[in-house]
């Protein structure tokens, strides 16, 4: 029993989705009102995005880097795809033009960090501010509107599947994906053979650089997705949209157990991270504490995730110089 | 034992050179199938260079490498491995967030599915499969943090038996295990000789290679000196073969009388670390600590600094004892230490040569709040003068200084402090020959002016040419001290390493 609750609580997502089930049972005893289907959809809405972008930003994380673009390329995206779908483009064209915006970031992205050997903490900052600046040379004052929004993506925002918003199961799905992938195929076991021992990845083989540019590629990719869900679920965007979002991605992924050191994490506890971060946001709204706390509260719960990090992971022995008497 | 007449890997004429540092000189080897073989030589004799070389770090200047009757290709490790060679490290750099099976096959996972996706189970049966050939009781799904070095080492031999090495170096592996591991290490290392490998084993442990190896190869100064059957050697005739030159003028040491006793240590001891420690240094005095990398000398000058606690024993500076575990108070009470690796602990890499010298001392150089930066300038400047520093600007950062005039910074930086006690660990490290000198006799001169020395070194030339005392260590246990004119090298290394007749 003891060696079974030892194993459990070593999966990093264990004590993750534990203080989530917490959350829910607590508030949901104080405030009934909570758990109820509609309190879960409010839940489940406010965490697509961040779901969406947390896929990205794990392949990124793994290998101890950091992509903090991601916001500002989601908000231009999602701004992107309802000024093309406006002039009466279709939505495939809009996507496309999406896409593109991401995998031109993340490019840009990945060749400065894997390449020229750039900081990506650096790079990325540098490239949250262009993108950001640029949005807001084509944005000005201009707000896309209802109307604007392709049906199709207005749709998926407004609707669920038994109470499920479709967003949210597209980022599900996307989690579950990404998650496979993360477990199953080889040049994502590289990337957290690269978070773990950066040198060590070098001498085995890996690809490093290669490995490191699709990574930030991906992350480009997903961001331009997360555009697209962005704009469903608000049906508007202006040149604020996506502001600050990587901030509240990086903090999912962490409290998830995907450590910024490197080497550990999964998608889905990424998004088991995220859910936990809005459950409880909305869980003290439900129990009527003031909303100034709720930013205080996950500065918490952050810094409460990488304590127990470092405590599960630095019990290491010291090493022996005197012989062992036989 | 299978001895066939082609070697599997010879090395001819092997030279490399680093700046102006001649590590390899005409450097050979030649290794058979199913043999242990043992590289000898003192730290600086080549033989790292040899086997990084082989591990496909470094590439020749010249020299020839055939490997199986091939030539071998240098310089890209992922290369020397497929070519059949691996390099067990005393210290494994394992992943440690990967499972061990994982480790066992990182950058080359099994695939299942014609290479679509990782296959988890075969992988770790294979794992297991190796483990249960090395007769090693791991489990290949736990992850490698926490693992001991004993172990690391194995997943390190199940990686290389799973490419099927045909040469596989172990560089010191049994620096860090216990006796147990050590026994487990042999039984290992004769299983892949029974399987036709070529093991080479660098250690400093006479009796070690005596137990296992087959053949002896001994380097001294970047070159072969020869080459024999184990059972055909002494001890005394691999010592003589490692050993073999005069101490030169390298070592300007000043004759000095030890005045009072500085530093005191009674019955140090810290579990696992080292034990019954008793030494006294007295002023003008240098003491050398003298023993293999790992026999505990750094940890017992951490445990005087304060870096470190300790669990039993008194240290005593002029009369009073000190704290344990406080290095502000150490320093407080007249402690120096330069530390072994100065570019982590020494030095600000980036800060100007001002800035680092004079860090020690801000509180003399203050004007009430304010700190002038002449000031830095000028007790950095008469500094220079006296270590002979090399420098275009005072105000140049530290990154740009070679290592030898590095080291002097680190040393003015301490001896500005004025300490009554300077520990120093491996002085000269990784420095030209022409800097070795100016260090010694820097210290040789503080020295004579009262400053009692601690000093930590591994280099034998060095310990015999600058020490008044020797206290040789092994294995956490002070062995024998040997004062400067009865100190030998054949001595030391007999102490250090263990071995019974010299």
């Amino acid at each position: 029993m003891k060696i079974i609750l030892s194993r459990l609580v070593a999966v990093r997502e264990v004590p993750v989705f534990l203080a989530l089930l917490l959350v829910l049972i607590v508030t949901g005893i104080a405030n009934p009102q909570f758990v109820s289907a509609s309190g879960a959809q409010d839940i489940f809405l406010g965490v697509a995005v961040i779901a969406t972008l947390c896929v990205g930003q794990t392949f990124v994380i793994t290998m101890r880097h950091i992509d903090l673009s991601v916001g500002s390329t989601a908000g231009f995206t999602a701004y992107m795809i309802g000024k093309v779908s406006g002039d009466h483009h279709g939505l495939g064209i809009s996507l496309l033009v999406a896409l593109a915006i991401g995998l031109l970031v993340g490019a840009v992205n990945g060749f400065l960090v894997a390449y020229l050997r750039l900081p990506s903490l650096v790079v990325t900052l540098a490239s949250l501010w262009i993108v950001r600046g640029i949005f807001n040379q084509v944005a000005g004052g201009n707000t896309i509107t209802d109307n604007q929004v392709p049906s199709a993506l207005g749709y998926l925002g407004r609707h669920s599947f038994a109470y499920i918003p479709y967003i949210f199961i597209i980022a599900f799905a996307l989690v579950l994906f990404a998650s496979f992938i993360m477990h199953s195929s080889r040049p994502a076991r590289d990337l957290y053979a690269m978070g773990s021992n950066p040198p060590a990845s070098e001498l085995a083989g890996i690809p490093v650089i290669k490995r490191t540019f699709f990574a930030f590629l991906a992350s480009g990719a997903v961001s331009g997705l997360g555009g697209a869900i962005l704009l469903a679920r608000f049906h508007s965007a202006d040149s604020n949209s996506g502001l600050g979002l990587e901030l509240n991605v990086i903090a999912a992924c962490v409290v998830g157990g995907v450590a910024v050191a490197g080497g550990v994490g999964t998608p889905y506890g990424a998004l088991i991270g995220a859910l936990l971060l809005q459950s409880i946001t909305q869980a003290l709204g439900a129990l009527g504490v003031s909303q100034f706390w709720q930013l205080a509260v996950n500065g918490v719960l952050l810094i409460s995730a990488i304590s127990l990090d470092r405590y599960l992971t630095l019990r290491i022995k010291p090493t022996r110089i005197l012989r062992v008497k036989s | 034992m299978v001895t066939e007449a082609v070697p599997v890997l010879t090395i001819s004429g092997a030279t490399k050179n680093f700046g102006g540092v001649r590590a390899l000189n005409g450097a050979s080897l030649s290794l058979f199938k199913g043999e242990i073989h043992a590289l000898l030589g003192e730290n600086g004799a080549g033989k790292s260079t040899l086997l990084k070389t082989l591990a496909g770090v470094h590439r020749l200047d010249s020299g020839e490498i055939i490997l199986d009757g091939k030539v071998f290709h240098e310089g890209s490790t992922k290369l020397a491995r497929e070519q059949g060679i691996a390099v067990i490290y005393q210290e494994p750099n394992l992943f440690p967030d990967l499972t061990l099976a994982e480790n066992v096959f990182a950058g080359r996972q099994l695939q299942l599915n014609h290479g679509k996706f990782v296959d988890w189970a075969g992988m770790q049966s294979a794992a297991q499969e190796l483990f249960n050939q090395l007769g090693v009781p791991l489990n290949p799904r736990s992850k490698a943090r926490g693992l001991s070095i004993a172990d690391q080492q194995i997943v390190e031999i199940a990686k290389a038996l799973s490419l099927n090495a045909k040469v596989i170096v172990m560089d010191e592996p049994t620096a860090a295990l216990s006796s147990k591991e050590v026994e487990r290490l042999f039984t290992v290392a004769r299983g892949l000789a029974a399987r036709d490998a070529a093991v080479v084993f660098v250690s400093h442990r006479l009796d070690e290679v005596f137990e296992l190896t087959t053949r002896i190869t001994v380097m001294r100064d970047g070159a072969t000196v020869g080459t024999g059957i184990t059972l055909d050697l002494t001890e005394k005739d691999v010592i003589h073969m490692m050993v073999g030159r005069e101490i030169s003028d390298l070592y300007p040491k000043i004759v000095t009388t030890p005045g009072r006793v500085v530093l005191s240590v009674k019955e140090l001891a810290h579990d696992g670390l080292f034990e019954n420690i008793s030494f006294d240094v007295h002023a003008g005095e240098i003491v050398a600590l003298a023993g293999l990398v790992g026999s505990g000398r750094s940890e017992i000058a951490r445990a005087i600094f304060g870096i470190d606690k300790y669990t039993h024993g008194t240290i005593t500076m002029n009369e009073n004892r000190l704290a344990i575990g406080s290095p502000s108070e150490s320093m407080a009470a007249g402690i120096a230490l330069v530390p072994e690796d100065r570019r982590q602990q020494g030095l600000f890499m980036a800060a100007s040569i001002a800035k680092n010298v004079s860090v020690t001392v801000l509180k003399r150089l203050q004007r009430g709040f304010w700190l002038q930066s002449k000031s830095e300038e000028r007790t950095a400047t008469s500094w220079g003068e006296t270590l002979e520093l090399k420098y275009a600007d005072i105000t140049d950062p530290v990154e740009r200084l070679s290592g030898g005039n590095q080291q002097k910074i680190v040393l003015a930086k301490w001896l500005a402090t004025k300490p009554s006690l300077l520990i120093i660990d491996e002085p000269t490290r990784g420095i030209d020959v022409g800097t070795k000198a100016q260090v010694h006799r820097l210290l040789s001169d503080e020295a004579s002016k009262g400053l009692a020395i601690l000093m930590i070194s591994s280099e034998l030339p060095e310990v015999l040419g600058m020490a008044d005392r020797i206290l040789v260590m092994r294995e956490g246990v002070m062995v024998q001290e040997l004062s400067r004119s009865e100190a030998t090298s054949e001595k030391v290394i007999a102490a250090a390493t263990g071995a019974v007749t010299v």
